[in-house]
């Protein structure tokens, strides 16, 4: 997994500008985070995670740093993950009300990422499910991982159902 | 005990795993003599209201012919009670079955440490002293020279406990396993029929697969208990319910389960032992996995260090298979004290 963190300016199409260089060199694209909350100066942080061949991965990220500074997009980080580790797990209840956007960005926070997010509902507002696929780094244990979902799920009344 | 050829033994509790042991026991009766070269003598059995007791031995026959002839014999007495007679019977073995309270353990647990105490040994069918006072009843029977066995507590006929003697060379990592059949049942319905958990529940009830107030099952407290006591006997550990962290079945929704099934899962209700942890929680496990068993079976995985995985799966619950598990203890017992 690559993991890419990059500067945006708020204005339309800049994210359209991100994804071009990526998808066009092979970039399997997984996630995007977008930070809007965040944003200094009218420059907007964004996440964005890939995967990319194996055999391809030196050339195809070469062109993706090329075709982000043709594109005067600021790149801030840019990292392989490989050596993550992927946890899948459901969570149930009042997911969408309890903002699952916050709860992705408190997974980030701790390095989780969210590489993959199903949902299943009737009504927004009703109770529903939502599957998440995330990875976390090498050193963090599955129990430690489970402990920080459970502390979100603990506070927002969720239920857990990990793999 | 068993340096002749008589077994003496007494029953408590005459509900459906103690007749369903009284007519195996008779059916397999020749075959016990045969091959283990003893007779077993019912001297005593004890119901809620009373006590049939026989020292030359109580007539089966007779009595599984008609469960009412339990109170019509001659011997029966009324209002007695199993721990306030125990001590006065000339018994080897106390066979335990009483219908038992799962938050204290009674009456069965009076019954069990009252017999260790007389130096009886003791076999039985009630999870709940085990999971409640797994040490304190361990404690006294060591100290008794007692040996206590309870194969039929955890997944019935299953040999689940007695593994452990077959694997005593390897070492276990983990256990992982599905404890309850009624949960198993639930779940394989929701997933197979995308029916609600409370649809799927009254199936169950109807099929006489879930208890009138199925609570002890779907919140995970019996699955719990029999992760108490496997984890025990497999590890050496004197842990008991309190240990164990549970969650139940009853926030699963279909909607849960069809991300599960999209992704290649299903979600199963797991008892789950590892690194000094005991959980029982629902959890996604993969389609072609196992542990994925449908139905009302019981399925119990050891993990170990020389031999891989090891699984067992069978009927986890029902009178003869209860029966069966108790009848084995009792062999075992048997060419234990004769030093096999």
């Amino acid at each position: 997994m690559i993991y890419l963190e990059v500067r945006l300016p708020d204005i339309p199409g800049s994210l359209i500008e991100l994804i071009k260089p990526v998808s066009q060199n092979g970039g399997n694209i997984h996630g995007i985070l977008h930070h809007h909350d965040k944003k200094i100066n009218n420059m907007i942080p964004v996440n964005i995670w890939f995967e990319l061949s194996e055999e391809l991965i030196e050339v195809s990220l070469k062109n993706i740093k090329k075709g982000l500074m043709e594109k005067n997009i600021q790149l801030i980080k840019i990292s392989v993950g490989s050596k993550n580790k992927i946890l899948t797990f459901i969570l149930t209840g009042h997911v969408f009300d309890t903002d699952i956007t916050e709860t992705i960005k408190r997974l980030d926070s701790k390095n989780i990422k969210v590489l993959e997010l199903h949902a299943k509902f009737t009504e927004i507002d009703e109770i529903s499910s939502v599957l998440m696929k995330v990875e976390f780094p090498e050193d963090m244990t599955k129990f430690e991982l489970t402990n920080e979902i459970e502390k979100i799920c603990k506070e927002k009344n969720l239920f857990l159902i990990r793999s | 005990m068993c340096e002749g050829m008589e077994v003496k033994i007494c029953l408590i509790g005459m509900g459906n795993v103690g007749t369903c042991f009284l007519r195996l026991l008779k059916e397999k009766h020749d075959n016990i003599r045969v091959n283990f070269n003893f007779n077993c003598k019912l001297v005593a059995i004890f119901e809620h209201d009373g006590a049939l007791i026989d020292n030359d031995g109580i007539d089966l026959d007779n009595l599984l012919e008609d469960y009412n002839n339990l109170r019509k014999n001659q011997y029966w007495k009324s209002n007695v009670k199993a721990q306030d007679l125990i001590s006065t019977l000339d018994i080897d073995i106390c066979i335990e079955t009483t219908p038992t309270n799962p938050n204290t353990g009674e009456p069965a647990l009076t019954h069990i440490i009252e017999a260790l105490n007389n130096k009886i040994d003791v076999i039985s069918s009630n999870k709940a002293p085990f999971y409640l006072h797994y040490k304190k009843i361990q404690d006294l029977a060591e100290k008794m020279n007692c040996l206590v066995k309870f194969e039929a507590t955890v997944a019935s006929c299953v040999p689940a406990i007695s593994i452990r003697k077959s694997l005593i060379g390897n070492t276990i990592s983990r256990i992982r396993a599905i404890l309850n059949g009624t949960n198993n049942y639930i779940l394989s319905r929701m997933a197979t029929e995308g029916v609600s958990f409370s649809v799927a529940l009254k199936e169950a009830q109807e099929l006489g697969y879930a208890e009138t107030d199925p609570s002890l099952d779907i919140n995970g407290y019996d699955s719990a208990g029999k992760l108490v006591i496997l984890s025990n006997e497999l590890f050496g550990w004197s842990k008991s319910i309190e240990d164990v962290k549970i969650k139940g079945i009853t926030k699963i929704t279909p909607h849960a389960l069809e991300l599960a099934k999209l992704d290649g899962y299903v979600i199963k209700h797991l008892a789950i032992s590892e690194e000094n942890n005991l959980i029982v929680e629902p959890r996604l496990v993969k389609k072609d996995s196992p542990l994925n068993i449908q139905g009302t079976l019981n399925l119990i995985e050891l993990q170990t260090k020389y031999a891989g995985s090891i699984i067992l799966i069978g009927k986890g619950a029902g009178g003869f298979e209860a029966a069966a598990a108790i009848l084995n203890d009792l062999i075992s017992i048997v060419k234990k004290r004769r030093g096999f």
